[in-house]
């Protein structure tokens, strides 16, 4: 019975990762060339002449001599593990020091013998011994495969390709500086370093979708996800008015796209409409100076998804900060380093995330780095950027391990954002986590009352969410939201450059607080309405004019996106049934006889207690058609912002998208994503297919 | 090619062999760290550790003793390694976490049971003193004779024996007496 158990338990046959394993033999092999290299160096004693690996090679380098240095010697010592059951460490063979002087020496002629023929043939000192030539060869033989590998890798990344490539270009030149200082850690270090550094390998984005059918969704979703109703029909007779806070985040659309990536639909409560919509950038027209941060550009077109209704499409652009204009950033890194960011796209993902901002940053901005787990700890205090190569050295000796105090950590980090504190300038934490704040007295809406405390004296905070299997996505919408900060959620490096690159400014500026949509139909037009997406963001009617309410914020150049969908009085079809006893009194004066509904868009300037509005009606002269779209203009926007709409809206199996399906929405992004220059909407078309591929299995 | 040639090329710095050999022997070495850990991302550093020492320490295989032999000694002492830094790490945390990634990580190859079972197991090898926690995985893990495990740690074939009888006695004391602790466990 007792055997059984251990049978039981040992029953289990896993299979090994391929990808795990390419990286364990790559790290292997570089070793073994490491210890051959220093072999060689060690029996001539030599050490003027320097040792030229194969280009590819040059830059591990350092570390690898490093290690392979300690690597050689290892064995010239007898293991230090203590033993108390005389199980034999594998170096004790009878390893007499007698025998080991032999083979010194032994090496050491070998070696002058070797020096002897590569002086005769007058080559430079590049490889270890004559054997590199057999090297030589094997790797020749060895490369189709390589190269096999390497294409299905580049397959995947066509989009996200060229922005990582990039991404290398501007690591490099902090790069080598690193190394050296690495070279004073321990040989592991410089190894997981090593492992850190591996391109893209631990990246999720560059693997997994290569093959859709692999990855099998898992058993058990721990990710946390606010469930929500998908807003519904509305009728204008009954309820005119529809007001919501703008939402800049974006954390939806990485989620989805990683789910999608792995080939599976994502759960329904993680597809939030407007965050998908908003994850894009749409050029819309832009205001000219500060006094008007943003504009709102309107158009109203037919709904692809059932004739006869309608699309209102209200964009808004925020004013983009010149760089002369942008404040000083006092930054705040609040960091989980429990035991579940123990995986490679979780605390790695984090460290390169941060490599990618400090580029980003002035010389004068301020970093910090709390961490928390078992105990929050300041690893960091506020240190200039100026001093890159402080923060990059606190950032590379980061490590996972221990339970999660977040409720402490994030005091420590306004602590710290306090100490620092500048009227002038951005202050924010931006806490980077897989959502785990499991220690202390800390129920979300504790946490919720300490950062709009904190918000409301100038020190914002931003989420980064990291990881999957215990994504608290409804904890880090909470408190971004509140803390007039963005959620991102990062899956892969790109995703960190653009949130914290190309999106930096946005990210990290603020141009107008609390902003606010109300839009209010015409009777005599419209029978019916609906809000696509914005169901976690619905304000109350009256909260529109109180400025005491918080809503979303928006960064400079942010653009944000809503979309009504609506049936006109007459036209169309409409779902609700007319109500039988309301009386027919509420008929509008004529001359408004021709507009849809009225916008308005409430604000505050950064720093200012009093809202500002904006007004704007909608009428029907602003439709436009996607029947002929030209780069660049207000259709191509709204198209693409509606393909969109529609992808999310069929994730979510909404009921009111008719027959629409997958193909629709490939066609319509096709035919509206213009230039792409970062390639976001070639990935969006991308994972649409993956999307149809995903639901037809 | 044997694979007694692939070694000594390898042992001579030639990196084909070496890679053939690592290639080989992954598979083993993941299997066996898996039994280890528990965990499938552990059990991925492990084996990461040890091709990585695989690569240093290659040369000093004498061809006195058969090469998974060696290996093998090679592996747990990645493994100690490993558990060493862990407990370090991880303090009295350490237990919850383990069960909570290997169930989350592993369900798809392996039945949640099982993987229940194998926690439990290390839970009860990892308390034990030290030596019992290798004995048990070389032979009901790897499946090697008593002889064959006796040869890796080095020690006689009847403490092999031994040690797993001792092993199975404490199983025996943890399904009969404390169902509710093996609740806990759980």
């Amino acid at each position: 019975m007792t055997d059984n158990l251990i049978d039981k338990a040992f029953a289990t046959h896993p299979k090994p990762d391929s990808e795990a394993k390419k990286r364990a033999l790559a790290l292997a092999l570089m070793e073994f060339d490491a210890v051959q290299e220093t072999q060689a160096l060690e029996k001539q004693a030599t050490d003027t002449q320097p040792a030229e690996g194969p280009a590819a090679q040059k830059d591990p380098a350092p570390q690898k001599k490093l290690s392979g240095l300690q690597g050689f010697l290892a064995w010239l010592r007898l293991m230090g593990t203590h033993n108390p059951n005389r199980t034999d460490s594998m170096n004790g063979n009878a390893f007499t020091f007698a025998q080991k002087k032999l083979l010194i020496s032994g090496l050491a002629t070998c070696s002058l013998a070797v020096v002897g023929v590569l002086l005769f043939q007058q080559m430079p000192l590049h490889t270890s011994s004559s054997m590199r030539d057999d090297l030589a060869m094997s790797k020749e033989v060895r490369r189709p495969e390589a190269a096999a590998g390497a294409d299905q890798a580049v397959e995947e990344i066509i989009v996200t390709g060229a922005r990582e490539l990039e991404i290398a270009a501007q690591y490099s030149p902090a790069e080598p500086m690193v190394i050296a200082e690495q070279q004073a850690m321990s040989a592991k270090r410089a190894q997981e370093t090593a492992r850190l550094a591996m391109p893209a390998s631990p990246m999720p984005s560059a693997a997994p979708a290569s093959d859709l059918a692999v990855v099998p969704p898992p058993s058990e979703f721990r990710d946390r996800f606010a469930e929500f109703q998908e807003n519904s029909v509305k009728a204008v007779s009954e309820e005119p008015v529809s007001t919501f806070s703008i939402d800049v985040d974006t954390a939806a659309y990485s989620f989805v796209r990683r789910n999608l990536n792995n080939g599976y639909l994502p759960p329904k409560d993680a597809v939030r409409v407007e965050e998908l919509i908003n994850y894009f950038d749409y050029q819309y027209p832009v205001p000219s100076d500060k006094a008007t941060p943003f504009l709102p550009s309107v158009s109203v077109m037919d709904s692809p998804w059932k004739t006869g209704n309608k699309l209102i499409h209200i964009g808004i652009k925020g004013y983009q900060l010149p760089a002369s204009a942008i404040p000083r950033s006092n930054l705040v890194f609040l960091l989980d380093v429990s035991g579940s960011m123990h995986s490679p796209d979780k605390l790695p993902l984090v460290q390169q995330s941060m490599e990618l901002l400090l580029n980003n940053l002035q010389p004068e901005d301020t970093v910090a780095i709390v961490v928390y787990a078992g105990a929050a700890g300041t690893v960091l205090e506020p240190t200039p950027v100026k001093d890159k190569q402080k923060i990059l050295r606190a950032v590379q000796q980061l490590q996972a391990g221990g339970s999660t105090a977040g409720a402490e950590g994030i005091q420590r980090a306004y602590e710290l954002a306090e100490a620092n504190f500048d009227s002038k300038a951005v202050n924010r934490i931006i806490l980077a986590t897989d959502g785990d704040f499991n220690v202390g007295p800390t129920g979300d809406s504790d946490l919720q009352t300490l950062v709009e405390r904190k918000r409301d004296q100038g020190i914002y905070l931003s989420v980064l969410g990291f990881g999957q299997g215990n994504y608290q996505d409804a904890m880090m919408q909470t408190l971004a939201q509140h803390g007039n900060g963005v959620a991102a959620y990062i899956d892969t490096l790109s995703e960190a450059q653009k949130v914290l690159v190309h999106e930096a400014t946005s990210t990290l500026f603020p141009i107008a607080n609390d902003v606010k949509i109300q839009v209010e139909f015409n009777p005599a037009t419209v029978a019916e309405y609906r809000l696509i997406g914005y169901e976690t963001r619905a304000l109350q009617r009256e909260d529109f004019n109180n400025d005491k309410v918080d809503a979303g914020d928006i960064g400079a150049g942010h653009s944000v996106t809503a979309i009504y969908e609506i049936t006109t009085v007459g036209e169309g079809k409409p779902l609700l049934e007319p109500s039988r006893y309301a009386t027919e009194k509420t008929r509008p004066a004529d001359k408004l006889g021709d507009e849809y509904a009225f916008l308005r868009i409430r604000y505050k300037l950064p720093g200012e207690k009093q809202s500002q509005l904006i007004e704007k009606p909608i009428s029907a002269s602003q439709s436009i058609t996607l029947d002929k779209v030209a780069p660049g203009s207000l259709q191509q926007e709204a198209g693409f912002a509606t393909a969109v709409a529609g992808f999310a809206q069929l994730l979510r199996g909404s009921h009111f998208t008719g027959d629409y399906s997958y193909d629709d929405v490939i066609a319509l992004a096709q035919k509206t994503k213009g230039t792409d220059d970062y390639g976001y909407r070639t990935e969006f078309i991308q994972l649409v297919r993956k999307a149809k591929l995903a639901k037809a299995m | 090619m044997t694979e007694a040639d692939d070694i000594r090329l390898a042992q001579q710095g030639d990196r084909a062999a070496f890679e053939a050999l690592l290639s080989a022997y992954y598979d083993t070495i993941f299997r066996f760290a898996y039994k280890w850990c528990g965990s499938r991302a552990d059990a991925e550093d492990v084996t990461q550790q040890a091709c990585i020492k695989l690569a240093r320490t290659l040369t000093q295989f004498r061809f006195d003793s058969a090469f998974t032999t060696w290996l093998y000694r090679l592996v747990i002492n990645c493994a100690k390694d490993w558990q060493r830094s862990q407990s370090r790490h991880w303090g009295d945390d350490r237990p919850g976490e383990v069960v909570a990634l290997a169930e989350e990580s592993d369900a798809q190859d392996n039945p949640a049971e099982t993987n229940i079972y194998l926690q439990q197991v290390l839970g009860i090898l990892d308390d034990m003193a030290e030596g019992f926690k290798e004995t048990a995985l070389l032979v009901h893990g790897a499946g090697l004779t008593h002889a064959e495990a006796a040869g890796v740690l080095s020690i006689k074939e009847s403490t092999v024996s031994w040690r797993l009888h001792e092993i199975r006695k404490q199983l025996l004391l943890l399904q009969t007496s404390s169902a509710p602790l093996q609740e806990a466990r759980l």
